[in-house]
């Protein structure tokens, strides 16, 4: 059973679900029901991390149609050993909300990067929901369950890409605190992860 | 010696800050550097990496406005119609102007704009055909691209493989309970028949054998885990794994802490406990 679990913690995985993995070979081969197909099964994933992070829904609207643009044009570079279809999206998404936000940073007439935190979520108008699978709910525990230090390093990490320096400058704490605090906090979240993982694996073979 | 060990512990917490994307620009390229020699840090960022891709399934889940759906669908799968026919050549007639604007004009001119139109054309038709032949070419580029993409996503399944059986391999030898022993052959074994195991409680058995011969008909190799009591079965010695290949073992579940681990020959599919033609043994050594 670890063996699954460390395969899978690797992100190397082999389990993919079939579907997931043909609906991108199809939008490889120009099938545009295929991308209709992605867009309703992870759009939503893909919107709300851009939202999170950019605490915008015209600018999270626009990281919504640039991943899914380039999940179109690299659908045949998808590799489904590497990480799972929502992974590889959400991926994009993440890197493309940080270019945003780190270019609306350095636009200083802006300033904006400290004033929305709070108000955010209820820029997605009226239906919001909340939908936790299993395993987001136990990462999400793990997370909540952290020490403030330790979470919230991550957290500027994640959602505001800063640099462990910047978080050290930040929180006004030692940078060796903070790269400490970084680590205990991952692993924690890699033990909420295989621990899911582990219950949602039923692997008997002995070996290999 | 103790420099080692802090230089390694920074190494692993550059690990965990490098997965979540958080080390400054040269901090980074030291790391891959690093993390071209060093195994270790690359399975701890393997394992470190989806710990933080999933602080994205943590967010609250969103539901955005129906329109976006539309836009984005059109827009991406439009951009693509576009990009088909901008490829297409155009014919050349349609792009020279209709002559209706010219009723008004003298004899001459009108000669002259049509030798004009005629060379315009001409330039036009030979553009077309340039790029008809660029396009040609680019099509035969294409197909060997492809050819070559195709080599090398099965190197690169090829390389995913071992690096997948390398992985559990590493896990088990990095594990900091893990331990190691050697297989001696015992009265009765076959020529030359050595081994050689790490077994972590955590993370399980690695095993190899060397000189074993292939298993003969309605036989196995079956692995046991010595203990205090009764050997417990780690399961069968995969039949192409009798010379060099490692194989890593799950941790039976509630096995007792071994003392040795042994391997014998028994009939195909395994029994409950281990027959007469015990062939490997060795014994754990003392923690320290």
């Amino acid at each position: 059973m670890w063996f699954a679990a460390v395969i899978e913690r690797a992100g190397l995985r082999m389990v993919e679900p079939a579907p997931e993995r043909r609906m991108v070979e199809r939008m490889a081969a120009g099938d545009g029901d295929a991308l209709r197909e992605l867009y309703d099964v992870h759009a939503r994933a893909v919107y709300s991390l851009a939202v999170r992070i950019l605490r915008s829904q015209s600018d999270a609207e626009d990281v919504v149609q640039e991943v899914f643009a380039q999940a179109w044009r690299n659908a045949a570079r998808y590799d489904a050993t590497r990480g799972t279809v929502a992974g590889w999206l959400l991926m994009q998404a993440k890197s493309r909300s940080i270019d945003r936000l780190r270019a609306r940073r350095a636009r200083p007439e802006q300033a904006d990067d400290e004033a929305p935190r709070d108000v955010a979520d209820s820029s997605a108008g009226p239906e919001i929901q909340i939908v936790r699978a299993d395993q987001a709910s136990r990462v999400r525990q793990a997370l909540d369950e952290l020490p403030i230090l330790q979470r919230t390093a991550l957290e500027l990490a994640y959602y505001e890409g800063l640099t462990h320096v910047e978080i050290a400058d930040h929180l006004e704490q030692p940078l060796g605190t903070i790269k400490t605090r970084i680590r205990q906090g991952l692993l924690k979240l890699r033990e909420a992860l295989s621990a899911s993982e582990l219950i949602g694996t039923k692997r008997v073979e002995t070996s290999e | 010696m103790s420099a080692d060990v802090n230089d390694h512990e920074m190494w692993r917490e550059r690990a965990a800050i490098y997965a979540l994307d958080a080390l400054t620009g040269e901090e980074r390229r030291e790391f891959e550097t690093h993390l071209q020699t060093c195994l270790e840090c690359t399975a701890e960022l393997l394992t470190l990496r989806p710990a933080a891709d999933a602080i994205a399934q943590t967010v609250p889940q969103l539901d955005p406005r129906p329109e976006l759906r539309d836009r984005v669908l059109s827009s991406v799968l439009g951009e693509k119609r576009t990009a088909m026919s901008a490829a297409a050549p155009a014919p050349a007639t349609r792009v020279v102007p209709t002559p209706s604007p010219m009723r008004w004009l003298p004899i001459a001119a009108t000669v002259l704009l049509a030798v004009g139109l005629g060379v315009y054309a001409n330039g036009l038709r030979g553009r077309v055909s340039r790029l008809e032949s660029e396009l040609d070419q680019a099509r035969a580029q294409s197909t060997a691209l492809q050819a070559r993409v195709t080599r090398a996503e099965a190197t690169l399944a090829s390389a995913q493989t071992q690096l997948n059986s390398a992985q559990s391999q590493l896990a088990v030898f990095a594990a900091p309970d893990s331990r190691r022993l050697t297989l001696a052959a015992q009265k009765g074994a076959p020529e030359g028949v050595a081994g050689r195991a790490d077994w972590s409680p955590s993370r399980g058995l690695a095993l190899a054998v060397s000189n074993l011969p292939a298993p003969l008909a309605m036989r196995d190799y079956q692995v046991w885990l010595l203990t205090s009591g009764a050997p417990v079965s780690a399961g069968l010695l995969p039949k192409d794994a009798v010379d060099g290949r490692t194989v890593v073992f799950n941790v039976p579940s509630g096995a007792p802490v071994p003392i040795g681990v042994a391997l014998s020959e028994e009939p195909e599919g395994g029994v409950a406990q281990p027959g007469n033609r015990i062939y490997l043994v060795g014994m754990m050594a003392r923690a320290q």
